[in-house]
């Protein structure tokens, strides 16, 4: 538990620079330590609610997240989070390694358009997103200005999310990166807002899907406990030392830290074959 | 710097909902140390165990709550304390959505107090099917 526990903090942080966040890469270094698939994504969807339980220190602080759009997408996300966390109970766990790796290769769309300049809002609002009263401001540091915004397209954003949802719950993961593109291109909400009102519904998202896992007896206590944590604490430590490190140094860390991921869980698959 | 938009009632709810999750959190890692320690004492190791008793399985989660108030010191202490630590965590995003659909209903609302209602009825019902 201590090797993990240590294993946790530097995944945690890791986790933290890179935005993709604990569980994406403590589950394959479990899988490759030889813990079932399905064990450590059950813990690994509890170690989020600790790491999104923990990073709330940031919307007292900033108050970028749009609360309301929030409680709106969670609404389709706990229901994809329990339709994935069932498959998941009921499927084999050779197909896991397979969509573990399919979906982080989701995380490098994100690296490119992150850095897209202004932001534009978008000319006509729906009925519905007017409706859910979807828009608001924020102050942006880096240009010093105070940034208004709306949001669109709020049933297709909606399904968007249900299946982040799914995938979420199916493998134990956060799934902000496919969160913020649906946030992004299809909400069209500005990033930062995007960035952080997904860390809002992410704790949301791992309840329901750890409401699954809960007694289907695969969550080990002796794994759950040092990953929940190690991932915390490393998540705490990364949001302290973000603003300090150079952004190209992340993005390199970033990509490597994914490419070896993908490997690894093609390989188990493969091998499970 | 507060979002005007947003409007000081959300700008409170956020940080009321913020200090549940961080009060949350830390207790239930606080607990989680706690039973890690007494794990060692009892087992002499820190091994993951593989052990029926350390896996969680059975009932609805509200009446897993019950019974483990009313074993509370008759179990072993090492699994008791990671168990609570895990209710706790798992309450903490709970009581989050009971604090949202409150604060919609005292803001008069109706749109979000559907809304934050159906996230509410919805995790009560997972967490209580099972």
């Amino acid at each position: 538990m201590v090797t993990l526990l240590l294993i946790s903090v530097a995944v945690g942080l890791i986790g933290s620079l890179t935005g993709l966040g604990g569980a994406s890469i403590l589950t394959p270094i479990l899988v490759f330590e030889g813990f079932p698939v399905k064990e450590a994504v059950a813990c690994g969807m509890v170690a989020i609610i600790a790491t999104s339980s923990g990073s709330a220190s940031s919307f007292v602080k900033e108050r970028i997240a749009n609360v309301k759009l929030a409680m709106y997408l969670e609404m389709f996300t706990i229901i994809g989070a329990i339709v994935g966390a069932t498959i998941t109970v009921l499927i084999a766990p050779v197909f896991l390694y397979f969509l573990f790796a399919a979906f982080l290769l989701t995380s490098f769309i994100n690296i490119r358009s992150s850095f897209n300049g202004t932001y534009t809002p978008p000319v006509k609002q729906d009925r519905l997103s007017r409706w859910l009263g979807l828009e608001g401001t924020y102050y942006d540091q880096a240009s010093n200005k105070v940034v208004k915004y709306k949001g669109t397209n709020s049933i297709l954003g909606g399904l968007g999310m249900f299946v982040a949802g799914i995938a979420a719950g199916m493998l134990g993961i956060g799934a902000g990166a496919f969160k913020v593109i649906v946030h992004e291109k299809v909400l069209k909400i500005p990033s930062k807002v995007s960035t952080a009102t997904s860390t809002f519904i992410i704790g949301m998202t791992a309840l329901a899907g750890v409401s699954v896992y809960l007694f289907t007896g695969l969550l080990n206590l002796t794994l759950m406990a040092p990953m929940a944590i190690g991932v915390t604490i490393g998540a705490i430590v990364g949001g302290r030392v973000l603003n300090r490190i150079r952004d190209r140094n992340l993005k390199i860390l970033f990509v490597i830290v994914v490419i070896l991921l993908i490997i690894q869980m093609l390989y188990k698959g493969v091998s499970a074959l | 710097m507060t979002s005007p938009e947003l409007g000081s009632g959300e700008s409170k709810l956020e940080t009321v909902v913020s200090y549940i999750l961080i009060i949350g959190v830390v207790i239930s890692v606080l607990l989680e140390i706690i039973g890690i320690s007494l794990f060692y004492q009892t087992y002499d190791n820190v091994q993951i165990s593989q052990s029926k008793t350390v896996f969680i399985s059975g009932m609805n989660f509200f009446a897993f709550i019950i019974d483990q108030i009313q074993h509370l010191f008759g179990s072993q202490s090492a699994i008791m304390f990671m168990t609570l630590g895990l209710i706790i965590l798992i309450l903490t995003p709970y009581i989050r959505a009971i604090s949202s659909v409150v604060y919609f209903a005292w803001e008069k609302n109706r749109h979000y107090v559907l809304i934050t209602l159906f996230v509410l009825i919805v995790l009560t019902a997972s967490l209580a099917l099972h």
